[in-house]
C-alpha cells in the first residue's frame, strides 16, 4: 500500500487522492484530458490491469455522470479507482482501448446502457440490448425499470470474412445441448475456423437496474441469481460490499461457514465442468463417473443448506445456515470418499490416449492475448498467469487458512507440471484439478468451528452515496461487486463484473485454427456463464 | 433456519450413489431440510388479521404472498416463490417448508393457493388431466423427445435439467430423451423469465416444433418472472409468449420435480 502511494507521489500528474477501506485508493485527476496518459503510466510502472469501468448517473447528486476506472494488481492487495466526471461540456468519455484492449467491452456496455460514447468517432456494436427501441438507456436514473419497451430493429453486422472457399456457420442462440443461449458466427475453410464472432446478451434480465428498486436484503436473493452456479460467490461479494460500507465485522463462525460453502460450490462446479469436457469429446463412461461425484456434492449441499445449488446461505451480516462440528466431520467424510473416487477416475482418464489426444493442443490461447484481455481465474491460470482473488485480495476467512507446507520435491514437481500448461484444453482441465485439490485442502484445514454466532445485524442507516467494493473468487475467477448506497438504505448503483464478463472475448481467439467439431469442448473447458455476462 | 432433530444423528452412513429406484417417491435421497414447497402450516390454527397478513406479504422478495384485507385471505403463488425461506424467518410459526416436490400444475392459476382463516388448503389434481391422458398416451406412446430452451434463466434450472441425465436420475430409462433440435421434439422445456432478447428465438422454436406439442415452464422465473418479475428486459413468464401446458414451480425445481412435471404433462401420473 505505502509502496503504491509513494509511487503515485512521484508521478508528475496533479490529482487528489484518498484511501478508503484499507485497500482502495481513489484518485481524481485535476486535468481529465491526461487520463489516458495517466492510466498508461499506471499500467507500465505499477503493472496494473483494468478490472472494470463503472459508469454512474449521478445527475441527482452533482449534475454529472461519473466514470470510475477500476485498476488492480495481480500481486498486491490494492484497488485503484481513477474517477472522472462528465458534465454537459464533455458528452464523451476517453477510450482506454489503446492502453487496455479489454476496455472496449465495457465501452460497448456503457454505450448501450447509458448512451454515452467514447471520444473517438467509432460506431460501437450493441452488446446487451438487441432489438430494443432506440434511444432507451436503462441505467439512466430517469428510466423506469418497469417501462414497456417496443421493438425496433437495431443494426448488428457481423464482421464479414470473405475469400475463396470461406463459408459462414451461424450457431445459436438456442444450442444443441442443455446450455444457455448465445450466438456464434463461424467463418470456416473446410473444417478449420478462420474467424469466430460471438453475440451475447440473450439472457439480459436487467439485474443492475431492478436492484435499484429493491431493498438491500432482497438484493441478496437477486445476487444469488446472477448466475445460478456462482450463487455463493456473488452473494458473498455483495454482502461483503454492504458490510464494508456499514463497517460491520461479521462473526468468525459465519466467515468459516461462508468459506466452506464457497469451496463446496467450487468443488461441485469443477466436477460438473470436467464431466462436461469429457462428454464433449465423447467418452461417456468417464463423464458419467464425474457426474456422479457432482451429484454427491449437490446432495451434500442439499443436506447442509436446504438447496441443491446453495441458494439462501448468505445474508447481510453473516449466514443463515448453522453448522456444528458434527456437520464438519460429515463434510470431510463425504469429500474424502468423493476425492478417492476422483483420483481413480483421473488415473483412468490420463491413461486413456484417445482422451488425452483430444484435449492436448486443442483451443490454445497465448499469454499476451490473455494479459491484454484481462483474463481472470482458470482461463488465466491455464497459461501461467497467477490470478486468484483468494491470494491477492484475501477476504473473509481466507487469510486465516494455513495450508500444509509442500516439500521441496512436491514444489519442484508442481513447477514442472506448471511448465506444461500451454493454454490448451488439457491445461484448463489440469488447472481445474489443481483447484479441486486445493479446495479439498482448504476445507480439510478447518477442523473446528468458532463459537461466536451466525450473524450480526445492520444498525442504523448506511450513509447515503457511500460506496464499497466487494470481491470473491468464484469457480470461474474474480468477481467484483461495486455498490453505491442511495437514500434510506436503497441501492443507488449496483455494478456487477463477473469473471465471465471479462473472460468471454478469449473464446474468439481460442477457437482459431481449430476444427468446428472441437468448439464445444473448447467452450466447455472455459465454462463461462452466459447469464453472468449478460446480467 | 431449522433445528435438526437431536435424536437422529446427522451423519448418514446410508449415503450412496446408486441410481435412485423411483424418483417420484419420497425417500431418503431428499434431505429433510430441503426447501421444496412453502405453505401455510395446515396444522396451526391462526386468526388472520392485518398484522399477520402484512408481515407475510412484506417478507416475500418476489411478492408471491399477497394479502387482501377485504376478504381476509392470503394468496400464495408458488409460481413466484423462489424458495428463499425468508417468510419462515419472519414468521416461523405460520409457514411450513416441506421437502415435497410434486407441485407442477397444468394451469397457472392452480399454482396460486388461497388460505383463509386457519383452514388448510385442499388440493386436488386437475380433472381435465384425466381427459387428456388417454389422448396423449395414444399419440406419444412410450417415447418422448424433449428440447430444452433457456429463455434467460440464471442457469440454476439448467443444472437441474442436466442432472436428469446423470446416472443417479437417469431419465432415459423412462423413454425420455433430450434432442438437439425443436424439430425433433414433442416437449419444449422452457426456463427463464423470457428475456426480451430471447422472445423471438423462443417463438421460432415453438413454431418449428411439430404438433402436437407440449410446453413446460420450468422454475419460478418461467412461471411468473420470479425475482426478476416483469421489467424492461423480461416479459414476466413464458406464458406471455407461448401457450404453456404445465407449470413446474421451484427455484430451481429439483430433478424429481422436473420428472413429476414431465410425467404430468404426458399424463402418466
Amino acid at each position: 500500500m505505502e509502496h503504491y502511494l509513494s509511487k503515485l507521489e512521484q508521478l508528475k500528474f496533479k490529482f487528489t487522492k484518498h484511501v478508503k477501506n484499507n485497500n482502495e485508493i481513489h484518485i481524481e485527476l485535476d486535468d481529465t484530458s491526461q487520463l489516458i496518459e495517466f492510466c498508461n503510466i499506471l499500467k507500465l510502472e505499477m503493472n496494473l490491469r483494468l478490472l472494470t469501468i463503472i459508469y454512474c448517473d449521478e445527475r441527482k447528486i452533482n449534475h454529472e455522470f461519473s466514470i470510475r476506472y477500476l485498476l488492480g494488481s495481480d500481486i498486491d492487495d490494492i484497488f485503484l479507482f481513477v474517477i472522472s466526471h462528465m458534465n454537459k461540456k464533455h458528452a464523451y468519455f476517453p477510450s482506454l482501448s489503446d492502453v487496455f484492449p479489454s476496455s472496449i467491452k465495457y465501452e460497448r456496455e456503457i454505450n448501450d446502457m447509458f448512451g454515452i460514447q467514447t471520444q473517438e468517432d467509432t460506431i460501437l456494436k450493441p452488446l446487451i440490448l438487441h432489438d430494443f427501441q432506440k434511444n432507451v438507456f436503462p441505467l439512466r436514473k430517469d428510466f423506469d425499470a418497469k417501462t414497456e419497451l417496443n421493438y425496433s430493429h437495431r443494426k448488428f453486422e457481423f464482421t464479414p470474412i470473405t475469400g475463396d472457399g470461406i463459408c459462414e456457420i451461424p450457431v445459436g442462440p438456442i444450442h444443441a445441448g442443455i446450455i444457455e443461449p448465445g450466438h456464434f458466427r463461424f467463418s470456416v475453410i473446410g473444417e478449420t475456423i478462420v474467424n469466430m464472432e460471438t453475440r451475447l446478451g440473450y439472457t439480459h434480465k436487467g439485474i443492475e437496474k431492478i436492484a435499484e428498486s429493491m431493498s438491500i436484503d432482497d438484493v441478496v436473493f437477486l445476487s444469488e441469481r446472477i448466475s445460478g452456479d456462482e450463487s455463493i460467490a456473488n452473494s458473498m461479494a455483495f454482502c461483503q460490499a454492504i458490510e464494508k460500507i456499514g463497517q460491520l465485522t461479521i462473526p468468525q463462525k459465519a466467515e468459516q461457514i461462508r468459506l466452506l460453502f464457497a469451496e463446496l460450490e467450487r468443488i461441485y462446479n469443477h466436477f460438473g465442468t470436467l464431466s462436461g469436457i469429457i462428454t464433449d469429446i465423447g467418452f461417456p463412461y468417464g463423464a458419467s463417473r464425474l457426474n456422479i461425484l457432482k451429484e454427491q456434492i449437490m446432495q451434500l449441499n442439499e443436506k447442509l443448506s436446504g438447496s441443491r445449488i446453495l441458494f439462501g446461505v448468505n445474508q447481510i451480516g453473516g449466514v443463515k445456515i448453522n453448522m456444528t462440528d458434527e456437520t464438519l466431520i460429515y463434510i470431510h467424510s463425504v469429500l474424502d470418499n468423493a476425492f478417492q473416487t476422483f483420483e481413480k477416475i483421473l488415473d483412468l482418464l490420463k491413461s486413456n490416449s484417445s482422451v488425452m489426444d483430444r484435449l492436448r493442443n486443442t483451443g490454445m490461447i497465448e499469454k499476451q492475448v490473455a494479459r491484454d484481455l484481462g483474463l481472470v481465474g482458470i482461463s488465466s491460470r491455464c497459461i501461467g498467469i497467477e490470478s486468484d482473488t483468494r491470494h491477492t485480495h484475501p477476504y473473509g476467512y481466507y487469510p486465516s487458512i494455513r495450508l500444509k507446507q509442500k516439500t521441496p520435491r512436491e514444489t519442484m514437481e508442481h513447477q514442472v507440471e506448471l511448465q506444461k500448461r500451454i493454454g490448451d484444453v488439457l491445461s484448463r482441465f489440469m488447472s481445474r484439478v489443481d483447484d479441486l485439490r486445493q479446495s479439498k485442502e482448504i476445507i480439510d484445514s478447518i477442523t473446528t468451528l468458532k463459537n461466536d454466532g451466525l450473524s450480526v445485524s445492520l444498525e442504523g442507516e448506511l450513509a447515503p452515496y457511500s460506496s464499497g467494493l466487494g470481491y470473491a473468487e468464484s469457480h470461474r475467477g474474480e468477481t467484483l461487486h461495486w455498490i453505491m448506497i442511495g437514500e434510506h438504505n436503497s441501492i443507488f448503483r449496483y455494478k456487477i463484473r463477473t469473471a465471465s464478463f471479462s473472460n468471454w472475448p478469449i473464446i474468439e481467439h481460442a477457437v482459431l485454427n481449430n476444427i468446428v467439431a472441437d468448439f464445444s469442448v473448447i467452450n466447455k473447458s472455459f465454462d463461462f456463464s452466459y447469464s453472468g455476462n449478460d446480467l | 433456519m431449522k433445528k435438526r432433530d437431536k435424536k437422529e444423528p446427522f451423519i448418514d452412513t446410508s449415503f450412496k450413489s446408486k441410481t435412485i429406484k423411483n424418483p417420484l417417491k419420497m425417500d431418503d435421497s431428499i434431505a429433510d431440510n430441503y426447501r421444496g414447497y412453502v405453505t401455510l402450516d395446515p396444522d396451526k390454527e391462526f386468526i388472520l388479521n392485518d398484522k399477520i397478513g402484512k408481515i407475510l406479504e412484506k417478507s416475500c422478495p418476489t411478492h408471491a404472498i399477497t394479502y387482501q384485507n377485504n376478504d381476509l385471505k392470503i394468496h400464495l403463488d408458488n409460481g413466484k416463490c423462489i424458495l428463499c425461506g425468508n417468510c419462515k424467518v419472519e414468521s416461523p410459526e405460520l409457514i411450513k417448508i416441506t421437502n415435497k416436490f410434486d407441485q407442477a400444475k397444468k394451469r397457472r392459476d392452480d399454482l396460486i393457493e388461497t388460505f383463509s382463516m386457519s383452514a388448510p388448503f385442499e388440493k386436488t389434481y386437475d380433472e381435465l388431466g384425466q381427459e387428456l391422458k388417454n389422448k396423449i398416451d395414444k399419440i406419444f406412446g412410450r417415447s418422448l423427445a424433449i428440447r430444452e430452451i433457456d429463455a434467460g434463466s440464471c442457469n440454476g434450472c439448467e443444472i437441474e435439467i442436466n442432472a436428469l441425465n446423470n446416472p443417479i436420475y437417469d431419465i432415459e430409462r423412462y423413454g425420455i430423451t433430450f434432442v438437439a433440435s425443436p424439430r425433433h421434439a414433442d416437449v419444449l422445456l422452457v426456463t427463464g423469465p423470457a428475456s426480451k432478447n430471447m422472445e423471438q428465438a423462443l417463438k421460432i422454436a415453438y413454431d418449428s416444433t411439430p404438433n402436437p406439442k407440449i410446453v413446460i415452464a420450468v422454475g419460478a422465473c418461467a412461471c411468473s418472472g420470479g425475482i426478476f418479475g416483469n421489467n424492461y428486459a423480461t416479459t414476466g413468464g413464458i406464458d406471455n409468449i407461448v401457450p404453456v401446458n404445465v407449470y413446474i414451480p421451484g427455484c430451481p425445481p429439483r430433478p424429481q420435480a422436473l420428472l413429476y412435471g414431465i410425467l404430468l404433462a404426458i399424463n402418466k401420473i
